[in-house]
């Protein structure tokens, strides 16, 4: 990987972390089958929020219960006082409105595209839901990228607590599932020869991140992009990845070791992590395919796995690849 | 940590003025600007909206990817990039249409193929706004960041400022800042739905006004640390805030508006009687304007430097517009001109004062930008010009 660019250079402690997956069932590896996807959210709205969002779609929807979900552990009132920045990060951002909209308007012999659809569709609506809940009036940003945009986020965020422009950041991935699946996987551009196979999936995942001793479940201890002419020697050259990255401290030392393989991450790559031994977590099962999957592997990770050392790794189909350490208490 | 001045190194810019900034900014000097006129690509299904609209011989989307490639080659060209200092640059784009444009000429030529037929619903199949990046890393071989910002008028100004954070902080390399908008069907009935379309003339700060008119453009902004190879242009005081009060207005009052630019005017060091020319936003809707010039007078007062805006000569180009009205006042003030406000005719009493009406010297100093979005997105910052 990449030693000098792109890498953050700071430790970022992790105060909570929500994840939600196709099931609309915050922190809870339910069952859920494809077919039957999208499911209503408006319990899921019901439970986290208190109260229906009418005019919402379901992405948005999904923002706000997510970002709010990962806020829970530590109430809303943590944040009053503390610049806090919000990154969004969504590969397909809030298709179901647009498509909606975009239906109306090259309707046969003419539609009406609704007003409220419109606004709904642009895409920094979410953010600006989240952050109106949260009363967060600085940075506020929707990174919308197909592949590897949490990773570019978490970059992101580190980047800013890093400068101390803000304390707090809350950083999540959200990406919706949207019929028929044939479609979304068009969309994101899979295929047999470029990503695993798995069922398409949803989520809504969540981290908080800012410096507080009591209530730090774990870190990020470094998020890496390397480009694709990184060897594959390299880039599984798990002793530098350790000493580059890594050092065996009381932080990381006698912790068990475990690789969240992105869905990018093909079966040889896989079986060289484990000849390093490194236990696979196989997350995707529980949340399917989406742009924005390694949120909720990682955020998943933080609240199931303690005591462990993480390495999320994932590329994109260009070949760029992201690599994000983190480790549990 | 690093603190580090950041330098613009380059630019480019298509737009309906012309196909690269300095024809634009030529044009714009010399008042040859055209009006909004009903847009006539093959794939926009209704002639009742005017737009800025580039012009082409060819289908809609070769005409997209030709203006992407040619406001990156010119800007490449005036930073005098090597292909070693674009492979190591990043890219951050700002843009809310991406390549849907693909879908929207898809689909109409294959109705116009089949006139016969009822036309199905659309599919949507482009991916998401981040394949604009995707796009110019592998074409350059980028080795850098690559990263999309899709929030509303706001998109590259957001990615501009960004951008100018990374750099000083030594976290980027080089950026390359792109905005990126193709005149799409969705956004022409989309504003239109919102009732912020102006069927007329897009008439910014005027007591006439009656909304926006869209524009399509693509450009490219460079900034670096060296200013040695850079234009003599400082990047400072960039500064975004989010307005949690009105998803769709700054504010009528003024005071958000006023406190942003103050802001920036704070961390830049520099005095409101420092300020040159406001470069503002002022896309004509009503809201708009009044936030924007009721914050301008507030903050200024009775030493309001010229205000311009760049609505009434190239459209509203939504996400792009960051990079695009950057570009194009480079330009004009390389051509030794600060432009005048196009699409003006008479003072609206609420706001108080007429953006400049005459073309003004460009001299040495402070240039404001300042830009609100769908989102309550605000972001502003100053070019020094030294």
């Amino acid at each position: 990987m990449n030693k000098k660019k792109n890498k953050s250079q700071i430790t970022m402690p992790v105060i909570a972390a929500s994840y939600i997956g196709p099931s609309l069932m915050p922190n809870r590896d339910a069952l859920w089958e494809e077919h039957e996807l999208p499911l209503n959210a408006d319990a899921l709205v019901n439970e986290v929020m208190g109260q229906p969002m009418r005019r919402a779609g379901r992405f948005i929807k999904m923002v706000a219960c997510g970002g709010l979900s990962c806020l829970q552990s530590v109430s809303l009132n943590y944040l009053k006082g503390k610049k806090t920045g919000i990154f969004l990060a969504t590969g397909l951002g809030n298709v179901d409105e647009i498509m909606p909209f975009i239906t109306e308007v090259f309707k046969h012999g003419g539609g009406f595209p609704s007003p409220n659809q419109f606004a709904n569709s642009v895409s920094n609506a979410a953010a600006f839901v989240l952050a109106r809940i949260c009363e967060v009036t600085g940075t506020v940003l929707t990174i919308s990228q197909e592949e590897l945009s949490f990773e570019v986020a978490l970059w992101m965020a580190q980047s800013y607590l890093e400068s101390d422009q803000i304390e707090l950041a809350l950083v999540g991935g959200c990406d919706i599932f949207t019929p028929t699946v044939e479609e979304y996987r068009e969309r994101m551009n899979l295929s047999c020869a470029n990503s695993r196979r798995m069922p398409m999936g949803e989520g809504s995942s969540w981290l908080l991140l800012g410096k507080d001793e009591e209530k730090n479940i774990g870190d990020i201890l470094t998020v890496d992009f390397g480009d694709k002419t990184d060897t594959l020697e390299e880039k599984l050259n798990i002793k530098n990845i350790l000493s580059d990255f890594i050092p065996l401290n009381s932080v990381t030392s006698g912790k068990g070791r475990i690789v969240l393989p992105g869905f990018r991450m093909n079966k040889n790559v896989l079986e060289l992590w484990q000849q390093k031994g490194w236990e696979i977590e196989d997350y995707l099962p529980c949340c399917g395919i989406h742009s924005t999957a390694a949120a909720f592997g990682i955020a998943r990770t933080f609240r199931e796995k303690s005591n462990t050392l993480f390495v999320h790794y994932n590329c994109q189909v260009s070949g760029r690849q992201s690599l994000v350490l983190g480790s549990t208490k | 940590m690093t603190n580090t001045d950041v330098y613009v190194r380059g630019w480019g810019a298509v737009t309906s003025l012309g196909w690269n900034s300095p024809e634009a900014a030529r044009n714009l000097i010399a008042g040859n600007v055209t009006p909004a006129a009903v847009g006539v690509s093959s794939h926009l299904t209704s002639r009742e909206f005017k737009a800025f609209e580039v012009s082409y011989l060819g289908n809609p989307l070769d005409k997209s990817m030709t203006m992407l490639e040619h406001s990156l080659q010119e800007a490449f060209l005036k930073a005098q990039l090597s292909e070693d200092e674009i492979a190591e640059s990043s890219v951050l784009v700002g843009t809310t249409g991406g390549l849907f444009i693909r879908n929207e000429y898809e689909f109409t030529r294959a109705v116009r193929e089949n006139p016969d037929k009822e036309s199905p619903a659309i599919s949507c199949r482009n991916r998401g706004p981040g394949e604009v990046a995707d796009l110019i890393v592998q074409k350059y071989g980028i080795r850098g960041m690559a990263l999309t910002f899709s929030m509303a008028c706001v998109s590259s100004s957001h990615a501009l400022v960004v951008a100018a954070d990374l750099l000083q902080r030594g976290k980027i390399r080089r950026a390359i800042v792109v905005g990126f908008e193709p005149l799409l069907n969705m956004t022409l009935h989309g504003f239109a739905s919102l009732l912020l379309f102006d069927y007329d003339q897009c008439r910014p700060f005027c007591l006439n006004r009656a909304g926006m008119q869209i524009g399509e453009a693509s450009a490219v902004v460079i900034l670096d640390n060296d200013k040695a190879s850079s234009f003599g242009y400082k990047f400072t005081g960039g500064y975004q805030y989010n307005d949690i009060k009105s998803m769709t207005s700054a504010g009528i009052d003024g005071v958000t508006v006023s406190e942003v630019v103050g802001q920036t005017l704070k961390s830049a060091q520099v005095n409101t009687g420092d300020v040159v020319a406001v470069k503002a936003h002022g896309t004509g809707t009503r809201d708009n304007d009044l936030s924007e010039g009721r914050g301008l007078v507030k903050l200024f007062g009775n030493k309001l430097p010229p205000v311009v805006s760049l609505k009434g000569a190239v459209g509203h180009t939504l996400g792009a517009a960051g990079a695009v009205e950057t570009a194009l006042w480079l330009s004009c003030c390389e051509e030794g001109f600060i432009p005048r406000s196009f699409g003006f005719s008479e003072i609206d009493p609420e706001i108080g004062f007429a953006p400049s009406q005459i073309n003004l010297p460009a001299r040495d100093g402070a240039y404001l930008f300042t830009y609100f979005g769908f989102g309550g997105t605000c972001t502003s910052y100053l070019m020094i010009k030294e």
